[in-house]
């Protein structure tokens, strides 16, 4: 049953894109939360928690993403934990998402002047507190241009939850291209799809960058 | 103060830990055939992406030849059928942690897999062949020298065809799937696709004028629904169902609609 | 967990596993050569005097930057035969590659040249140098050096995304893991050996770029 490019096709790819979007808000969150405390571990006096995230980051920034998802996928297999495509793909870019963000909010955090450090000291706050009315209100500032641009890094990623059978845009892509044959016409409305989607993230991240830039607050310039 | 810290910690820990522990929810295990009936619907792993045997529908919905016999295995066990597209990669992890109760997946029937799966019956007849345009002389392996050959990946296409591939020259690809093969194939990236007997059909229609045709068939194969060792029960009925659905016509009507066939015999063990 | 560990199906690979690696370091090293060319063409382009040259090459890059790369890998490779261009996998790989990171390293390259400071190009325009000299001698090697770090992560990027070329069969790691894995079924541990390989270039990869730093920058005041 082959069948012509036509405009339901069209539509099971848009479809699609409603699990491109669900897979990078999980990742994105879940990855938050464990990028903050990695980016806190990396900073600690604590040389064991530094050096631990330091590790951690070094491997997942240094592995490809198609690999953590694979031994995600196939690891969980292992544990006996349900492994479907969906939980490993999330998990895996939670774990992805949370390297890379907190590499970015540690930098972030390290732009913030010592001058701010030393006066919250003065002033007799605990290193928690110095972090939760001082410090990390002015590094989310500064974090937040690269935070967006790695938000689309991230909707990008998903496509390779394609490969472990997650079904997503990508996917989609196939299984419409098996079904009509039309690689070209696929793929490119495929790539149009997500450009809909990150495109305004990039241009969001561009923005409060040059927000950012004419405030004067010195900006952390993540280039990936 | 140090309570701050210790809640944030604690809040990713609960994130990570609430993560993993979703994804123990949809493991449901079913051991027997009552465990099904009971639950009320199968869950079956199909293909979505092969001509023939298993393709997305207009209505979103698996069509196909072993979508078909799925939905007879549902109609005899008297429940619903939840389909979850698998593909040559994951449908034996899948199988094995019981994301699915059974996988019916132009699934060949080989020792080495029956070392970690069981298999039913055969419920159908296939090939590992080679196809190729009418116009491209092979008639034997050894007039691969010097062709592209797209396989897919771990397929018998390749597990024949790589022990032999540097001795006679022959370029091997191996492409994830058969899907994307044949999509190489389409677009000429390849001379030769390692596919079943009847793909030349659908090749035929999208590339008209090219006139694919089997130039070798290099094993004959069999599909076998696929079930997690040791489920006796399981294996004794859908053994049943398959020498039903072969005696009482349903089965030759699946061959006739999907690979305008009739069913040709198949063996039994 | 029932399962028993077998590394040595993983040893018994190790040489195709390593000539799968020698690819991916050819790719690589090839697009990062390429990927920089086009890059510094395409930096020149965006400060181009001429509107349609500048709004190309902003096309072009907000066109990659916001499209998977496995969505262009399977462009060029499926999709360009359409309109009778058909490449090998190798090839479709590298092109890819090529221009996936081109268009990262122009926005690289573009910060580079902004880094420079201005009193410097007035300086050289005072002296009388063309457009093409003052890139030679004064912007060239100054934008290098600033954004030197932020190129060798791209480039690395870039290695890492190579893993996905794997799906249009260019026989690179990530393939032969692929292959040795639908034969054995042995997934932890073969991709658990091919990611510290992975790691491994990454590493050998970084020591490279800081050697070139050194070599290129070392006498470097300013």
């Amino acid at each position: 049953m082959v069948r012509e490019f036509t405009a339901h096709e069209l539509w099971f790819l848009v479809l699609a894109v409603r699990w491109t979007i669900a897979l990078s808000a999980i990742a994105f969150v879940a990855g938050g939360a464990c990028g903050l405390v990695v980016a806190l571990s990396r900073v600690s006096r604590s040389g064991v928690l530094a050096g631990m995230a330091t590790a951690y980051i070094k491997v997942v920034q240094g592995t490809p993403l198609l690999m953590q998802l694979y031994l995600v996928y196939f690891g969980s297999t292992l544990l006996r934990l349900g492994s479907d495509a969906w939980t490993a793909a999330a998990l895996g870019l939670a774990l992805y998402a949370s390297a890379f963000l907190g590499e970015i909010w540690r930098g972030c955090i390290q732009a913030v002047p010592r001058a701010q450090w030393e006066a919250a000291r003065a002033l007799g706050l605990g290193y928690p507190s110095q972090l939760r009315f001082i410090i990390l209100p002015q590094a989310s500032r500064i974090a937040l241009p690269p935070t967006v641009g790695f938000l689309v890094q991230l909707v990008k990623g998903t496509s390779l939850a394609s490969i472990i059978g997650f079904t997503e845009l990508t996917r989609a892509a196939a299984v419409v291209n098996n079904a009509t044959f039309r690689p070209l016409m696929v793929y490119t409305a495929v790539a149009g799809l997500y450009f809909i989607l990150c495109w305004p993230l990039s241009l969001l991240s561009e923005h409060l960058e040059r927000r950012l830039e004419r405030a004067g607050a010195s900006p952390v310039s993540f280039q990936i | 103060m140090r309570a701050r810290r210790r809640t944030v910690v604690l809040v990713a820990l609960l994130g990570l830990l609430g993560l993993a522990a979703s994804s123990l929810a949809p493991s449901v295990e079913a051991q027997n055939v009552d465990e099904i009936i009971k639950r009320g619907k199968v869950i079956v792993g199909v293909n979505t992406t092969t001509p023939i045997f298993g393709l997305v529908g207009t209505d979103g919905q698996p069509e196909g030849y072993d979508p078909d016999v799925a939905r007879l295995v549902g109609k005899y066990l008297g429940v619903q059928v939840e389909f979850v597209p698998v593909t040559g990669a994951n449908r034996l992890p899948f199988l094995l942690t019981n994301r699915v109760d059974m996988v019916i997946a132009l699934f060949g029937i080989t020792p080495e897999r029956a070392q970690q799966i069981w298999f039913s019956m055969p419920y159908a007849t296939e090939a590992a062949t080679l196809v190729a345009p009418a116009g491209r002389a092979v008639k034997t392996v050894d007039d691969l020298a010097g062709l592209r050959v797209g396989v897919p990946r771990g397929a018998m296409q390749d597990l024949i065809l790589t022990p032999q591939a540097a001795a006679k020259k022959i370029n091997l690809m191996r492409f994830d799937d058969e899907a994307t093969a044949l999509q190489a194939m389409i677009s000429g990236q390849i001379d030769v696709v390692g596919t079943g007997l009847l793909v030349n059909r659908t090749l035929n229609r999208n590339d008209p004028g090219k006139n694919y045709e089997v130039k070798i068939v290099l094993r004959p194969l069999h599909f076998g629904i696929g079930i997690r060792r040791g489920q006796i029960d399981l294996l004794q009925w859908l053994n049943t169902f398959v020498y039903t659905i072969k005696n009482n016509g349903e089965l030759d009507a699946i061959s006739r609609k999907w690979r305008q066939l009739p069913l040709e015999a198949l063996p039994v063990f | 967990m029932d399962y028993v560990f077998q590394f040595g199906v993983v040893w018994r690979e190790i040489d195709a596993l390593l000539l799968g690696g020698w690819l991916t370091l050819r790719l690589s090293a090839l697009a990062m050569v390429f990927g920089l060319v086009v890059g510094v063409a395409g930096a020149l382009a965006k400060a181009s005097r001429h509107q349609t040259l500048r709004a190309l090459a902003r096309a072009y890059v907000e066109a990659i930057r916001n499209t998977p790369f496995l969505v262009q890998v399977l462009l060029v490779y499926l999709g360009l035969p359409s309109i009778g261009i058909r490449l090998k996998p190798d090839q479709a790989a590298l092109l890819a590659m090529v221009i996936n990171l081109g268009a990262y390293t122009t926005e690289i390259v573009r910060a580079g040249i902004k880094a420079v400071p201005p009193g410097q190009i007035q300086a050289g325009t005072a002296l009388g140098l063309s457009r093409w000299q003052l890139f030679r001698f004064v912007v060239c090697l100054p934008a290098l050096r600033a954004v030197f770090p932020a190129l060798g992560s791209q480039f690395i990027l870039v290695m890492l995304a190579s893993s996905v070329v794997s799906v249009i069969s260019a026989e690179e790691l990530t393939a032969v893991a692929d292959t040795i894995v639908a034969r054995n079924f042995r997934s932890f541990e073969v991709y658990l050996i091919v990611t510290g390989l992975y790691l491994a270039m990454c590493l050998a990869f970084q020591a490279a770029f800081a050697a070139i730093h050194r070599a290129l920058f070392a006498r470097w005041s300013g």
